[in-house]
């Protein structure tokens, strides 16, 4: 299918298949301009099935630098300009002319694109929303009206994919209510699981084998809403079958120990031991190996106090994460670092790659525990 | 706020674009400033069945070739949606991106120009600046 110099070819087509042994003349465009709503965005071609399906959109307010996502992945959006005259031919059908338009014409002069390179999301804003308002009682309905979020206000504010910002709503144990996603506050968390092992007990129910329906019922009863009844069960237990849940030793435990610092402050060692064996329930076991990333041991002469410190409210970037841990204390051994970086996750830098990034590692003797200091 | 990345095309592949790129500006002479439009800025040859290109611009010639892109440049379009509801808290209309092709390879002129002698003048001239590199990605 021979096609000649001034075929019915046109636009990109012609610039695309011009036949070997021939040449086409290319104009600027009739509508030629600079084109602003025009953008040219590099993209791996594994992403393009994404885009096809419509599941990419980019985030951020206005003062924030705009990231892609796509339902899984966050991708930092950097515009790579060019020296070079990058001309825009696009094809025939777009941007249609009445009369006898030229056969290849520029539209614009692309002054760069937009790369993207994976990045962490960031997730800190979500925190920060959430614990603006904090549920505290079941308040049926006198809401407050600010610092609530449905889902929808959360993907406009949070640069986060859609699986990014559901699994951080579950680490921050958020729940749906009424629409929005809220933190429920510790205290009344508290009084809902003592509720809730308080009835088992009554009951003669196994907390390893709890019947979902008699449980949010039992909890109904004593004017607890169905939705934290649940959401108490999907924070400290664990579904074994059916409707029937487990509750989780080590996060009930953990719970209890959280309560107890929160109301005591820093304790020592063994009054904080004592309360907290005589708080959780029976046949659960307390160790101190449970509160790795929630507590922190200071010897003080022969005293070992302790204190609440926990990884989820420390920054989800590494940079602010390592200044905020050597705020706290300036060595880290790494029985004691390891727990608090062991979430972090940046895309294309291995844990060993953060610590040789954001910290200085000695080591006295070859056989002595490594300390990290602040680089 | 959140753009969506709209692409009415479904299933089917998205329009190929093309790219014409060369070192340096090319610039139009004063005369023709405010008359651009449907402008011939140069001849694109191919002169025997391999991607290699000429393009002639006024007095001076390109040598190129066509080279596929290693990751593919989607065209997107900016679009502002009108709302119907005018009491939207703020202002600013949502804005949505359109995919409205796709460019998988360009023709690149990365040499300097060679000047051609009894060519007929040109409205095109083209202007090249010191050797400036070319991005290699």
């Amino acid at each position: 299918m021979e096609k000649t110099e001034f075929g019915c070819t046109k636009g990109a087509e012609a610039v695309l298949n011009v036949p070997p042994k021939s040449s086409i003349p290319i104009s600027y465009h009739p509508f030629f301009g600079p084109h602003d709503d025009l953008l040219l965005l590099e993209l791996d071609e594994k992403l393009l099935p994404d885009v096809i399906n419509q599941r990419v959109s980019f985030r951020g307010e206005s003062n924030e630098d705009a990231v892609l996502c796509t339902k899984s992945k966050t991708y930092a959006v950097k515009f790579v300009g060019t020296s070079n005259s990058v001309f825009l031919v696009p094809p025939s059908d777009q941007f249609e002319v009445d009369g006898n338009p030229p056969i290849a014409s520029v539209i614009k002069v692309a002054p760069g694109t937009m790369e993207l390179v994976e990045v962490a999301p960031k997730i800190d804003k979500l925190r920060t929303l959430l614990l603006e308002n904090l549920y505290r009682y079941d308040e049926d309905d006198q809401m407050h009206d600010s610092g609530l979020y449905q889902w929808n206000d959360l993907t406009d504010r949070v640069q986060a994919s859609d699986e990014e910002l559901k699994s951080a709503l579950r680490v921050l144990s958020a729940v749906e209510i009424n629409g929005y996603w809220r933190i429920v506050d510790d205290k009344y968390m508290d009084q809902v699981l003592k509720m809730l092992i308080n009835n088992s007990i009554l009951n003669d129910w196994s907390l390893s084998s709890l019947d979902e329906n008699k449980v949010v019922e039992s909890l109904v009863n004593e004017g607890y809403s169905r939705v934290i009844a649940h959401h108490c069960l999907e924070v400290y237990g664990s579904k074994t079958n059916g409707s029937v849940w487990e509750l989780d030793k080590k996060r009930v435990c953990v719970h209890f120990a959280r309560v107890i610092l929160l109301d005591n402050g820093k304790m020592k060692m063994e009054s904080f031991m004592e309360e907290w064996i005589s708080k959780v329930p029976g046949g659960m076991v307390a160790s101190l190996d449970m509160l790795e990333g929630e507590i922190l041991v200071e010897k003080l002469g022969i005293q070992s106090w302790v204190y609440a410190f926990s990884v989820f409210s420390l920054p989800s970037d590494p940079a602010n994460r390592f200044s905020r841990l050597f705020q706290e204390r300036a060595k880290w051994e790494w029985k004691d670092l390891h727990s608090y970086i062991r979430d972090l996750s940046v895309p294309g830098l291995t844990s060993d790659g953060l610590l040789l990034k954001y910290t200085r590692r000695t080591q006295p003797t070859a056989d002595a525990e490594p300390v990290f200091t602040a680089r | 706020m959140e753009i969506k990345l709209k692409c009415s095309c479904g299933e089917s592949s998205w329009p190929e674009w093309a790219i014409i790129e060369l070192q340096g500006v090319v610039e139009v002479q004063p005369a023709f400033q405010d008359r651009m439009q449907n402008l011939q800025i140069g001849l694109l040859c191919r002169p025997s069945s391999q991607e290699t290109y000429t393009f002639t611009v006024g007095y001076h010639e390109l040598s190129g070739s066509k080279i596929p892109l290693k990751k593919p440049l989607l065209v997107l379009k900016k679009k502002m949606i009108k709302s119907d509801m005018e009491i939207d808290q703020n202002d600013s209309s949502r804005v949505e991106l359109e995919v409205v092709g796709i460019i998988r390879q360009r023709i690149l002129f990365k040499t300097r120009p060679k000047a051609l002698i009894s060519e007929p003048q040109s409205a095109v001239k083209e202007k090249v600046r010191a050797p400036c590199p070319v991005v290699e990605k």
